[in-house]
């Protein structure tokens, strides 16, 4: 993830050790070994992007890779078309391929999404080999000119590598940059919790799509300077070995890192060469490097260096951006109001007909027994469940039906019953992955992050990791991350829960500020002893229904609440 | 006639792309992962019966209980090496392992058994016969009467044995089940080699008419998948029903226009799927999350 960043010495060393290779000792039969590693290692980028940052498992980029070779291809051996225009072409039409297909297929879970892309490359495949008069069917379509820089063909052998692997540099800076930008970060986020990164107001589908189509234009680029390097195009270039090298390389070099599309592409090209009395077999060590790597280093090869790295380094606290406080919403908020929402899931009514206000600068309690709907109200307000009728509106807008991540940019924070905080990621990131949808750019959301950890009184776990913090810490690492977005409506799912007296009272303390601010706040709870003296008006929800509307003082007298509920709690 | 004609032919490719789902979906609710090597382990299938024939002079039939025995063996060793460490890792983890197995499996059988296609003995003769004016080969019959038989065994296995139970249990909530006392891992192993048992049936079954080749387990876990997918993921009777229309679907329009349209057709078909109704035709059985 983004916040590692090692000393650039390694990156810088094996740069130089691959040009000093290149130059002094690479056969010309190396050097064109080098220049295919360097168009895999462009088209693993790409892959990266959409897989390793986003976690989306696209069969597209060997797809991808194929139509940028195609269109290269086709235009160059039939048209005679220059590579000033051929090159850009070959990353265009992928794109435009991959925008319809983004748009229908990026909202499907992991594996419906691998199987819709798998599908669109055996599609691809299929339409090469069988329209011969474009592509030349199953012989494909040989004569296809060099490169053609500025007017010189680039030659083959070291001009070739050089042109390559320049492409590659170009390609993996911009791909560094993504990763370590806003996109990136929204996008790691969207990997490790989708359902969280929709509740702080990211788009999942939209950023999907981008990463897609950024995919794209590396696949298309890399295809094309394939076959560059081959002079011929046939359909090889989208059958399966191109995608599994693709995804080899992406997961041996180490899923999430750039440098890690290039270090794979560079050993595992080279790798059949090592191998070759397998002949053709070399797929099968592919296979096995491939295993080897998910059973026994899930961060593949740049994370078995980073931890290297990070142990010589004897972990250097990293330099930590001034805390500076995230301005107010522009508007000035009105609250939420709902209206007669309702819910059931399959023949059962889990919520019936609920309203509730929800005003600036109030404390709401939502109680009810187990299983009474509370979560799946919560869940409705913050878009998580679409209601089946009912009316919500926020800030002023009516939202209903809104998604969550249209929700949340409308000013709505919500914490969830267990803290939900990525595995692996640091304190400080977690709670600026909240400002990535709101902020210009990550050092922004830092600084922004710092201060609710600050507010929060944890300000000097800003540094830390999230994995091993204690549940107290948690629930406050999770409201520093709803607080920091300044939302205008708060929905906090049992915020007490496992708190020691001292920490309820201080967490009671916030709360009123927090209102005193003009931030309303609805409190799902089961204790009644912090709750009460806290919330001004408590609903009490019973299977579904309201049944109490009104002051907290009076809810203890309530005889259908304490049948319902406090009758059964305090008799326990 | 001509329909009626179809109309055997693919059912008996359905019931053999049938049994190929049911190993899948089998595997995919006990342990929620997705098995991309299916195919390449019907591929395997076929092959060593293509492999075992020469050894076992006797019709095809005889090779089933053979390549049954070896291929639950070979669903353990997946489970072994591709599944049991990666347990607790996400999903995602498990598919990319299996993904690595099926390379393997398909590239292994290439370099042992070059790319020709292969074709294994058929199971009980090679005759043609007429009923009715109806010219049906009698392998079609005895695709559809084997796959017909293994899949009621497995439903008879499930249904009524402890065993059975004990593998559904394991499906339905792993933890739970290992609260009650049901060993979920051994369970869990025996999925495999159940699901890997089918996929090999599958790979014999098909091996005769249509020919077996290292790559041709690229396509079957394709089908697997479409099958999986219109029947409602992780429902076995919608696995079933939905590979009986998978093959139709091919058998049909690859009469009248081409197999290669036929087969456009279907991912066209399952893209449009995929994007108006993806719970699937007959809706999701297994819950997810979001």
């Amino acid at each position: 993830m983004g916040e590692r960043s090692p000393s650039r010495i390694p990156l810088i060393a094996g740069a130089f050790a691959l040009v000093v290779y290149a130059l002094a000792f690479a056969s010309p039969y190396g050097l064109r070994v080098l220049t295919v590693a360097g168009v895999y290692a462009l088209a693993t980028l790409g892959f990266k992007i959409v897989f390793g940052l986003g976690g989306a498992l696209s069969w597209a980029q060997g797809a991808f890779f194929g139509v940028g070779a195609y269109v290269t291809g086709i235009l160059g051996s039939r048209y005679g078309l220059g590579f000033e225009t051929t090159f850009p072409l070959s990353m265009l039409v992928p794109l435009l391929l991959a925008l319809p297909v983004g748009l229908a297929v990026l909202r499907l879970e992991s594996h419906y999404f691998a199987l819709a892309t798998l599908g669109i490359a055996q599609v691809l495949h299929l339409l090469a080999v069988n329209l011969p008069e474009l592509t030349g069917g199953s012989n494909g379509l040989a004569g296809v000119p060099a490169a053609v820089l500025f007017g010189w063909p680039v030659p083959r052998g070291l001009p070739m590598a050089g042109l390559v692997w320049g492409l590659v540099a170009v390609g993996g800076l911009i791909g560094w940059r993504l990763a370590q930008g806003r996109i990136g970060r929204s996008l790691t986020m969207l990997r490790d919790d989708p359902l969280a990164a929709a509740t702080l107001g990211l788009d999942v589908g939209r950023l999907r799509l981008t990463a897609f189509c950024i995919s794209a234009l590396f696949g298309g680029a890399a295809g094309a300077l394939a076959v560059h390097t081959q002079r011929v195009v046939s359909p090889e270039v989208l059958e399966f070995p191109v995608m599994v090298s693709i995804l080899t390389i992406a997961i041996v070099g180490g899923r999430g890192r750039m440098a890690g599309a290039v270090l794979g592409a560079v050993l595992l090209l080279h790798l059949p060469e090592w191998f070759r009395f397998l002949e053709r077999g070399y797929l099968v060590v592919y296979g096995v490097a491939l295993l080897a790597t998910v059973v026994l280093a899930p961060d593949g090869l740049t994370g078995l260096l980073d931890r290297i790295a990070r142990r010589l380094s004897g972990g250097r606290p990293p330099i930590l951006a001034a805390a500076t406080e995230p301005p107010p919403l522009p508007n000035p908020p009105d609250g939420m109001t709902v209206e007669g929402v309702r819910k059931s899931f399959g023949g059962v009514l889990a919520v019936d007909g609920v309203s509730l206000a929800l005003r600036p600068g109030t404390i709401t309690g939502l109680i009810g027994p187990n299983g009474s709907g509370k979560s799946t109200v919560i869940n409705l307000l913050s878009g998580l469940e679409r209601s089946d009728a009912g009316r919500v509106r926020l800030g002023g807008q009516e939202v209903t039906g809104a998604r969550a991540d249209r929700l949340a940019r409308a000013g709505l924070a919500r914490s969830f019953q267990a803290a939900a905080l990525p595995a692996g990621a640091g304190v400080l990131e977690a709670v600026a992955a909240a400002r990535l949808a709101i902020d210009p750019d990550a050092a922004t959301a830092q600084a922004h992050a710092r201060w609710a950890l600050d507010r929060l009184g944890v300000g000097a776990l800003a540094g830390q990791g999230c994995d091993g913090l204690p549940a107290a810490l948690r629930r406050r690492v999770e409201l520093a991350r709803s607080l920091v977005r300044r939302p205008a409506v708060l929905l906090l799912d049992e915020p007490a829960a496992g708190l020691t007296d001292g920490e309820k009272a201080e967490l009671a303390t916030l709360l009123r500020a927090l209102a005193g601010e003009g931030m309303a706040i609805l409190l799902v709870e089961h204790d009644m002893e912090f709750l009460l003296p806290l919330a001004g008006t408590v609903l009490c929800l019973d299977r579904g229904r309201v049944i109490y509307d009104g002051p907290a003082s009076g809810v203890r007298l309530d005889p259908a609440v304490a049948a319902a509920y406090l009758g059964r709690a305090v008799s326990a | 006639m001509a329909a009626l004609q179809l109309l055997v032919n693919g059912v008996a490719l359905g019931a053999a792309y049938a049994l190929v789902a049911l190993g899948f979906v089998l595997v995919l609710n006990a342990t929620s992962a997705v098995n991309f090597a299916q195919g390449d382990l019907v591929m395997a299938g076929g092959l060593l019966a293509v492999a075992v024939a020469p050894l076992i002079p006797l019709p095809g039939i005889a090779l089933l209980p053979v390549v049954l025995v070896l291929m639950a063996a070979l669903g353990l060793v997946l489970a072994l090496a591709a599944y049991l460490p990666l347990r607790r890792r996400p999903p995602v983890s498990v598919f990319i392992s299996t993904i690595a197995v099926g390379i393997i499996l398909q590239n292994g059988a290439a370099i042992l058994f070059g790319p020709e296609p292969r074709a294994a003995p058929p199971l009980f003769g090679d005759d043609t016969l007429h009923i009715a004016g109806l010219a049906v080969p009698e392998q079609s019959l005895a695709i559809v009467a084997v796959a017909g038989l293994l899949i009621g065994a497995q439903q008879w296995v499930f249904a009524r044995t402890q065993l059975g139970r004990r593998l559904r249990a394991t499906a339905q909530d792993p933890e739970m089940a290992r609260a009650c006392g049901v060993p979920v891992t051994a369970m869990i192993l025996v999925t495999f080699a159940i699901g890997a048992a089918c996929a090999g049936a599958a790979g014999l079954l098909l091996a005769n008419r249509y020919f077996v080749t290292p790559t041709s387990g690229g396509d079957l876990i394709l089908k697997a998948y479409i099958a999986v997918t219109v029947g409602g993921w992780g429902s076995v009777p919608g696995a079933v029903v939905g590979a009986l229309l998978i093959a139709l679907f091919e058998v049909g329009v690859s009469s009248v226009l081409s197999y290669p349209v036929a087969l456009g057709a279907l991912y066209l078909t399952l893209l449009a799927i995929l994007v108006l109704r993806p719970q699937g035709l007959f809706g999701e059985a297994v819950r997810r999350r979001g």
